[in-house]
C-alpha cells in the first residue's frame, strides 16, 4: 500500500506559467478523495506529479516516505495507475483482450499471469463478453471503460481517473461507481479529477477544491459542498450539487447529496 | 536575406532551421569536395587524400549555394502567414480546397505534436519505459505511434464531416472577405527581382559570369 | 419542415443496421430533445437528418428523408447545409482552423454559399448576436475554452441560415461552465424559430428547453410524446436514461412520503 505526500510542491510550465504553488497533500492508504475545480486549477498537473510525469519545480514528492525524485516513471506506474480522459490517446491493440493484458505484461508479469488479471478487469468493468472484440468497434463510452480496465489490470495500489464520467451514459456512470466501491472495499486508494459534483458527492468521503494552482478547501462533501463554502467554491467556477443547495434553501443544513437531502427533508417532518 | 531575417525578427529561428536543413548535406559535400576533386595545389594529406585548395574552393561555393536555398526556404515559412498566403492563392485562382489544405497540414503540426505528448503520457503512465533501454524503446513504438496515426485519422474524418456542413464542398468561386493589401511597392520589387534572377541565369548561361 | 420516413441505417463495412424503422417529423421552429443510452443511435440519427450519413460517410440508407417536401435522396451535401445544419460534441474539430478570428470563422460558411460581401457579413453579425458571442469577434478561434469555441461552432452553423438544425451532445466534451454558456445560449437559439434537433444525457438541459422528447433504444424510437410526459415516464431509467433531477428529487420524496412540491420550489428559485 503506498502512502502519498506532496511536500511543498509548486510547478512552473517551461513557458514561465505557474500551475502549483505551495501544495501540501497528503493521501493515505485505501482513501476516496476527489479533486475538484475549473479548468486550469492545477487538477491535472497535480496528478501527474503522482507518478512521475512532472517534477516539482519546488518541494518534493514522497511514496511511504521516500523522495520520488530520481525514480523512474515505469517505476512508480506500478503503484500509481493515471486512467486519463481520452481513451484514443492510449488505445492501440487491435484486441480489447491484448489492450488490457499490455500494462500488467509491461510491469513484469507472465503472459499466464497478466491473461489473468485482464479477464478480472474485463469482467469489473462488464466488457467480459468483448475481450475478443476491436477496440474500435467499440462506442466511446466503452473505450473510456476499456482504459480503466487496462489500468485495473495493473493491480497497483493507486487508481487516478481523470474525469471518468464525462461522455459516459447513466449506466456507464453506475458502472464507474461500482468499480470504484470494489477498489475501496480491497484496500486500494481512488483518487479522481471530475466535474461532476453529483459524482463527487456521492461517490467519494474526501474532496479537494482547487484554484490557481493552490488547495482552497480539503473535507467531506458535506463540509466542502456547505453554504458556508459556497463562495470559495464560487472561486473556482464551482457549483455545489444540486442536493445541496436544494438543502440550503429549505433550511436542512449540510446535505450534499440526494439520499441525504431526502433525509433531513424526512427528518423534518 | 541575412538582413530580411533580422528585421523580421526570426533570424535566431532561421539560423537554427537552416543549420538543421542544411548541415548533413554540407558536411558529405565538404570531406567529398575537398578530397576528391581534382586540382593541383594540394594543401595537405590524410592517408591517402589529397585537400586541395580547388576542392576547398568548391566546397565553399557548394556550402553558400546550400545555405541560400535553405535560408530562402527558411525564410519564407517562417514570415509567411498561412493563412494569408493560401487566401491570396485563391484570390489568384488557385481551389479553396487545396488551399484549405495547405493551410490546415500547416496548422495541423502543433495538435499533431501536443496528442502525440498526451499519448506518450499515458502509456508510460502504464509503465512504458521511455527511458531505459534501446529493446525497452523499440518495445514502445507500436503502443506511441498507434495512437498518433488512428487519431490523427479520426480527426480528419470528423473535421470534413465538420466542413461539410459548412457548404465547403459548394462548387464554384465564392467572395473573398479578406485580401492581402498588394502595395505598388511590393509589386513593383516582385519584377525587379524576378528580372534580375533571369539576368542571372542569362548571364551563367552563357558564360559571362 | 424534415421528414423522415421509415428510416433504417447500417454504416459502411457493418453487418447489422444501427437504425430501425425510424419515423421522425420537424416542424418548423419546434425543439426535439433526443435522449438515450450511449449507443442507442443518437449520433446516427444526427448524422443521417443531417444528410452526412450516407452522403459523406456511406453506408445503406433504407426509407426516405425529405425537407419541405422535397426527396432528398441522391442530394448533394452543399444542398443539405443550407436546410440542415449539425454541430458535434468536439468544438476542436469543428473549427475550421484556417482562420484567424472568431468573425472569420463564423463567415466561412456564408462565405462559401458565394454570397455577396454585404451579405456575409450580415449574416455573420446576426448570427453572432443570437449566440451571444460578439465580445469575441477579435478573439483567436483556437484559444478559445471549450464552451466559448462550441458557441462559435453554433453561430458558424447558423450564419448559414439552416431552417433546422442538429446537434450531437453539444455539451459532452465540455466542464460546468461551458455546459451553461451552451444551455443558455441554446434557449436564444429556441428564440429564432429555427427548428432544433438535440441529442443529450443531460435531461436537466432538456427539461424546460424542448417541447418534445424521443427516445431511442437499440436504434428504434421507443417513445415519443410532450417533454413533461417522456421526461417523467417511468421506463426512461430502463432504456438507459437518467431523468432530470426535479423528477427523480421529486420521485424519492415521494417514496419517503414527502411533498415533492417543496423540492420544485427550492430548485426554482
Amino acid at each position: 500500500m503506498t502512502h502519498l505526500a506532496l511536500e511543498g510542491v509548486g510547478f512552473v510550465y517551461p513557458d514561465g506559467t505557474r500551475a502549483l504553488s505551495e501544495v501540501d497533500l497528503t493521501i493515505v492508504p485505501g482513501e476516496v478523495v476527489a479533486i475538484v475545480g475549473q479548468n486550469g486549477s492545477g487538477k491535472s498537473t497535480l496528478v501527474r506529479h503522482l507518478d512521475g510525469l512532472l517534477r516539482p519545480t519546488e518541494g518534493r514528492v514522497l511514496h511511504d516516505g521516500t523522495d520520488v525524485a530520481g525514480v523512474r516513471v515505469a517505476t512508480l506506474a506500478a503503484a500509481v495507475g493515471i486512467v486519463f480522459q481520452n481513451p484514443d490517446r492510449q488505445i492501440f491493440a487491435g484486441r480489447v483482450q491484448a489492450e488490457v493484458e499490455f500494462g500488467p505484461r509491461i510491469l513484469g508479469r507472465t503472459p499466464q499471469e497478466a491473461a489473468e488479471t485482464a479477464t478480472a478487469a474485463l469482467e469489473a468493468v462488464g466488457l467480459s463478453d468483448l475481450a475478443d472484440a476491436n477496440p474500435y468497434d467499440l462506442g466511446f463510452s466503452r473505450r473510456k471503460l476499456l482504459t480503466l480496465a487496462s489500468v485495473l489490470a495493473m493491480e497497483t495500489a493507486v487508481v487516478v481517473l481523470d474525469e471518468p464520467t464525462t461522455g459516459q451514459d447513466a449506466r456507464g456512470v453506475a458502472r464507474i461507481q461500482g468499480v470504484v466501491e470494489r477498489l475501496v472495499a480491497a484496500g486500494r486508494t481512488v483518487i479522481a479529477i471530475s466535474h461532476d459534483m453529483r459524482f463527487v458527492a456521492e461517490t467519494f468521503s474526501r474532496v479537494v477544491v482547487m484554484g490557481a494552482g493552490r488547495i482552497l478547501l480539503d473535507g467531506t462533501p458535506a463540509e466542502v459542498f456547505a453554504e458556508a463554502a459556497w463562495p470559495t467554491l464560487a472561486s473556482t467556477y464551482l457549483e455545489p450539487p444540486l442536493a445541496a443547495r436544494v438543502g440550503a434553501r429549505l433550511g436542512l443544513g449540510a446535505t450534499p447529496t440526494e439520499a441525504s437531502l431526502i433525509e433531513a427533508m424526512g427528518a423534518q417532518g | 536575406m541575412v538582413l530580411l531575417a533580422i528585421r523580421a525578427g526570426v533570424f535566431g529561428q532561421l539560423a537554427r532551421v537552416s543549420a538543421l536543413l542544411t548541415l548533413p548535406i554540407a558536411i558529405s559535400v565538404v570531406l567529398v569536395s575537398v578530397f576528391t576533386r581534382a586540382g593541383t595545389t594540394v594543401l595537405f594529406a590524410i592517408g591517402p587524400f589529397d585537400a586541395t585548395a580547388e576542392g576547398v574552393d568548391f566546397a565553399g561555393q557548394t556550402l553558400v549555394r546550400l545555405f541560400a536555398i535553405s535560408l530562402s526556404i527558411g525564410l519564407f515559412v517562417l514570415t509567411t502567414n498561412p493563412r494569408a498566403f493560401v487566401f491570396d492563392l485563391e484570390r489568384r485562382g488557385v481551389s479553396p480546397r487545396i488551399a484549405f489544405v495547405a493551410v490546415a497540414t500547416i496548422e495541423a503540426v502543433p495538435a499533431l505534436v501536443e496528442r502525440a505528448g498526451v499519448i506518450g503520457e499515458s502509456q508510460r503512465a502504464r509503465g512504458l519505459d521511455t527511458e531505459g533501454s534501446v529493446r525497452a524503446r523499440l518495445r514502445g513504438v507500436l503502443p506511441l505511434v498507434g495512437p498518433v496515426i488512428i487519431g490523427a485519422l479520426t480527426d480528419v474524418e470528423e473535421r470534413s464531416l465538420a466542413l461539410e456542413s459548412r457548404a465547403f464542398s459548394r462548387p464554384g468561386r465564392r467572395h473573398l472577405l479578406w485580401a492581402m493589401p498588394d502595395r505598388p511597392w511590393e509589386r513593383w520589387l516582385r519584377w525587379a527581382l524576378s528580372c534580375l534572377l533571369l539576368a542571372i541565369a542569362l548571364a551563367r548561361i552563357t558564360g559571362r559570369i | 419542415m424534415l421528414q423522415l420516413h421509415r428510416i433504417g441505417y447500417r454504416y459502411a463495412g457493418y453487418a447489422t443496421p444501427v437504425l430501425h424503422d425510424i419515423d421522425l417529423s420537424m416542424a418548423d421552429g419546434e425543439i426535439i430533445g433526443v435522449v438515450g443510452a450511449n449507443e442507442s443511435g443518437k449520433s446516427t440519427l444526427s448524422l443521417v437528418a443531417s444528410g452526412l450519413a450516407p452522403g459523406s460517410i456511406g453506408g445503406a440508407l433504407t426509407g426516405q428523408l425529405s425537407i419541405d417536401g422535397i426527396d432528398m435522396a441522391g442530394s448533394p451535401l452543399h444542398e443539405f447545409s443550407t436546410r440542415v445544419g449539425i454541430g458535434f460534441q468536439n468544438p476542436a474539430t469543428q473549427l475550421s482552423g484556417v482562420t484567424g478570428s472568431v468573425f472569420e470563422e463564423v463567415a466561412l460558411g456564408p462565405m462559401n454559399l458565394g454570397l455577396t460581401g454585404r451579405e456575409i457579413v450580415d449574416r455573420t453579425n446576426r448570427a453572432m448576436a443570437v449566440l451571444g458571442i460578439e465580445n469575441l469577434a477579435e478573439r483567436e478561434p483556437r484559444r478559445l475554452s471549450g464552451g466559448q469555441a462550441q458557441l462559435v461552432v453554433i453561430a458558424s452553423l447558423l450564419a448559414m441560415r439552416p431552417a433546422h438544425l442538429v446537434l450531437d451532445e453539444p455539451t459532452a466534451q465540455l466542464d460546468p461552465e461551458g455546459t451553461r454558456l451552451v444551455g443558455e445560449a441554446l434557449r436564444g437559439l429556441a428564440a429564432t424559430g429555427t427548428a432544433l434537433l438535440i441529442a443529450e444525457h443531460k435531461t436537466d438541459l432538456l427539461d424546460g428547453l424542448c417541447s418534445r422528447i424521443v427516445v431511442l433504444d437499440g436504434g428504434r424510437i421507443v417513445a415519443d410524446g410532450a417533454a413533461s410526459d417522456v421526461l417523467a415516464d417511468p421506463r426512461l431509467v430502463d432504456w438507459g436514461v437518467e431523468p432530470p433531477s426535479r423528477i427523480r428529487l421529486g420521485r424519492a420524496a415521494n417514496a419517503r412520503g414527502l411533498d415533492a412540491a417543496l423540492i420544485d420550489g427550492a430548485i426554482g428559485s
